[in-house]
């Protein structure tokens, strides 16, 4: 292997072809430097040649000038003093402040009557509400007091015999 | 967001009335307050089961019919309403029950049974070389039913004990005192029932934004009830709807000296009361 040295910073060694192993036909040079802040300066080793990159790397993203808007809804900001969010949780204290008999959840009018104050597996609940939902659903929706007879069969048996009750208090 | 904005400091509010007095001589004290000969004279204020161990929290009362601030009297707030320990905690449970003993979650996923379809095996179990099914609708077909999803509706309900509660309301009272929150006004009569007049009340007198006003009773008079039906943050509350929730979503709250005795009236019976045995039972359904 011949040295020639070119620059006194930049060295080149010039491989001869048909002394290397590999038997390559053509001239090969490797660029070699003497300083490394010189290696950078120079910068990245060009790779592929020719390639262009077809990914966008940088600037602003490109705009569709026909005209129509983006699939995507307008921001519409809630209206933190509308009536119900302003006065949420008046009477919340009635039984402290007012009528000591009254409890909070007599005045949940919003839910239907047989789910205020309830809290339950949905078994639990289920079973309340075909109790106190008899005579509306039973002849006024019958596929839904089918499905609810359903669920309620099926939520007997997983529960009895696919899971375990909780952990006893012994 | 509820909590940053209230939190900001903790002041006595002892220190602003020495603060105020300290500026001004005795006589001027005297000559100032007998110079108003047309403002309603406001005898000084009984407290219920008197402090023995604390000295009474004081606040100015202050007019409400006149654009100018008159400040009238100073009255007494009884300390275990008023002069609570804040307990930021406290407040921080009462705001979450608040929120979710009352949500219901509607949201709801059909099973395999539900979904329409799915009765017949879709191909035989052997010999086409497909997976085996019995039913297009079960969970792992597109389509098909939810195994675990959500069931409509599953309730979040659980109740504070009582007394918890009541710490929540006193402790949000005695921080608001103590951040100069609160201000107490002799009546609710007002001139007009323009939305201007109160809009400028409150802005002169650097009352915050949102500002909560409670009356003696749910039946207010009738110039304020037109005038604020039209700003959507000033809102008129009557005592019995009073709440922690409210209390820290308006900045300022304005109570009427009917509307302090009221309040005070039904928290210390609270605190004071020696049949409470019921008000710690669990609570059970259908037994209210």
């Amino acid at each position: 292997m011949n040295t020639l040295a070119v620059t006194a910073n930049v060295l080149r060694s010039y491989v001869s072809p048909f002394l290397t192993s590999t038997g390559n036909l053509f001239r090969k040079t490797a660029l070699r430097y003497r300083y490394h802040a010189d290696k950078v300066a120079a910068g990245p080793l060009l790779r592929r040649y020719g390639y262009k990159e077809k990914i966008l790397q940088g600037g602003t993203l490109p705009r569709i000038t026909s005209g129509r808007k983006l699939p995507m809804p307008d921001y519409r900001p809630r209206n933190v003093w509308s009536s119900k969010r302003a006065l949420f949780g008046q009477n919340d204290y009635i039984d402290i402040l007012g009528n000591p008999d009254l409890h909070p959840t007599r005045i949940l009018y919003n839910l239907p009557s047989w789910i205020r104050g309830v809290r339950g597996n949905e078994y639990q609940v289920l079973l309340r509400k075909r109790k106190m939902c008899y005579e509306v659903l039973n002849r006024t929706r019958p596929s839904k007091w089918r499905e609810l007879e359903k669920r309620i069969k099926y939520l007997y048996r997983f529960l009895n015999r696919k899971t375990k009750t909780g952990a006893s208090r012994q | 967001m509820l909590f940053s904005a209230s939190f900001r400091r903790f002041m006595c509010p002892c220190n602003n009335v020495r603060k105020l007095c300290s500026t001004l001589s005795p006589k001027e004290v005297e000559v100032t307050l007998e110079a108003k000969s047309d403002a309603p004279i406001i005898p000084p204020r009984e407290l219920q089961y008197p402090p023995l161990y604390q000295k009474p929290r004081q606040a100015w009362v202050e007019n409400f019919n006149k654009l100018e601030e008159e400040k009238l009297a100073i009255v007494d707030l009884h300390p275990d309403i008023f002069g609570v320990h804040p307990r930021i905690d406290i407040i921080h449970r009462n705001v979450l029950w608040q929120i979710k003993y009352r949500f219901v979650s509607f949201a709801h996923t059909k099973t395999r049974a539900e979904v329409r379809g799915g009765g017949r095996k879709p191909w035989p179990q052997k010999g086409l070389g497909k997976a085996r099914h019995g039913s297009i609708r079960s969970p792992l077909w597109k389509g098909g039913g939810r195994a675990h999803g959500p069931r409509s509706p599953t309730t979040h309900f659980f109740m504070l004990p009582y007394y918890l509660r009541v710490l929540g309301l006193t402790t949000t009272l005695s921080v608001k005192l103590a951040q100069d929150d609160i201000h107490i006004v002799d009546s609710l009569d007002i001139p007009t029932d323009d939305p201007k007049y109160i809009e400028d009340l409150v802005e002169s007198r650097n009352w915050g934004p949102a500002v909560l006003i409670v009356d003696e009773s749910d039946l207010m008079p009738k110039n304020i009830t037109l005038a604020t039906d039209a700003i959507p943050h000033i809102n008129l509350m009557p005592p019995y709807g009073l709440n922690v929730y409210s209390m820290l979503k308006h900045d300022t709250l304005v109570l009427t000296l009917a509307a302090v005795n009221a309040i005070e009236e039904k928290l210390l019976l609270s605190l004071h009361r020696n049949d409470g045995i019921h008000t710690n039972k669990k609570y059970r359904v259908d037994h209210v």
